[in-house]
């Protein structure tokens, strides 16, 4: 195989642009579509350092309409789409008593059905390619199930449940999916947790200190490489030890 | 029965063999043959899936719906005969 066309979601966040530069890094062959909705600085900035192999597309990962188009405009220019890593999240976290209806839809429609369509828009091409890799970017949220992250909580473990039910569908066709759940990383996450609830978060980790992006990055890499190729339908915990 | 439709069918059985990897000749394949279930070809639901992309793929054939998708699967002669329909030059 030539080169290897991957596109990565919610490419202006930390890990997103973590895992652009991951994938970039690792081989000349690789290209790397960066999808952003609403802010796109960062990945627009990346994409012009490297404008031979990185790209902006334009995708709301919330609408089937907007991927349908992604998707279209990637395979018109490399007819090909080897890699699909669904990273776009965000969190509204509240008590389930005082959330909002519209806070539990928002994170679900991201955060969930984000990877339903995600997964949906790619998948005739990796059909027809006999071979593609989807990471799912899940949470260890969806493991341990935090008081406040209801939504949250929900999504992340629909996404792992969609994950491992989607890598029975397709693994006769050579197509991978597979799931990681990172920890605490630093990332914007993180931000406005005063210090107070950063210690606190810090005392769960064993390995006491918080995951780099580029950890977690390291992770979707090897996912998504032809090494990786008998293992799908895992969920893989990135969380410095947290049990 | 015209030779486009002859020809069609021959490709629909390479669509088949290529797509699905089967261990035949497209040749094998009878027009009449059932693609599914027992006495057939011995075709699945991801082999169902894998068709339904080929033929939008190859032909423009959407199929969204799994229960017309099951009627037109049936048969090389069930595929030919809903290609001809979204395309009545072939």
């Amino acid at each position: 195989m030539n080169q290897r066309t991957i596109l990565i979601t919610g490419a202006n966040g930390t890990l997103g642009r973590a895992l652009a530069k991951n994938f970039l890094a690792e081989s000349p062959d690789n290209f790397v579509w960066l999808g952003v909705h609403q802010r796109r600085e960062s990945a627009a900035e990346l994409a012009k350092a490297d404008p031979n192999r990185s790209r902006v597309v334009s995708l709301d990962v919330t609408q089937s309409e907007s991927w349908e188009a992604a998707v279209k405009e990637i395979l018109a220019a490399h007819q090909r789409l080897d890699v699909l890593v669904n990273n776009a999240g965000t969190h509204d976290d509240a008590f389930l008593a005082q959330m909002k209806p519209e806070s539990w839809r928002g994170v679900l429609a991201v955060n969930l059905d984000g990877v339903f369509y995600g997964c949906r828009a790619v998948l005739p091409a990796m059909i027809s390619q006999h071979h593609g890799r989807i990471i799912n970017i899940a949470s260890l949220s969806a493991l341990l199930a935090p008081a406040g992250q209801t939504n949250y909580a929900a999504a992340k473990a629909g996404v792992v449940s969609l994950t491992q039910s989607l890598a029975k569908e397709v693994a006769r066709i050579g197509i991978t999916v597979n799931a990681v759940c990172p920890g605490y990383l630093e990332s914007e996450m993180l931000v406005g947790m005063d210090d107070a609830a950063r210690q606190r978060a810090l005392a769960q980790v064993p390995m006491r200190r918080f995951g780099k992006p580029e950890e977690v990055a390291a992770a979707v890499r090897f996912l998504a490489c032809a090494g990786a190729g008998y293992l799908t339908g895992s969920v893989l915990k990135i969380d410095g030890g947290i049990f | 029965m015209n030779n486009n439709q002859d020809e069609l069918k021959g490709e629909i059985k390479r669509m088949v063999v290529e797509n699905l990897m089967l261990k035949i000749k497209p040749g094998e394949i009878g027009d009449a043959q059932p693609l599914f279930g027992p006495g057939g070809l011995g075709l699945d639901s991801v082999d169902a899936l894998q068709l339904v992309v080929a033929l939008d793929k190859n032909y423009g054939l959407k199929i969204t719906d799994p229960e017309v998708a099951k009627g037109i699967l049936q048969t090389v002669n069930s595929i030919t005969h809903a290609i001809v329909a979204t395309d009545p030059d072939r």
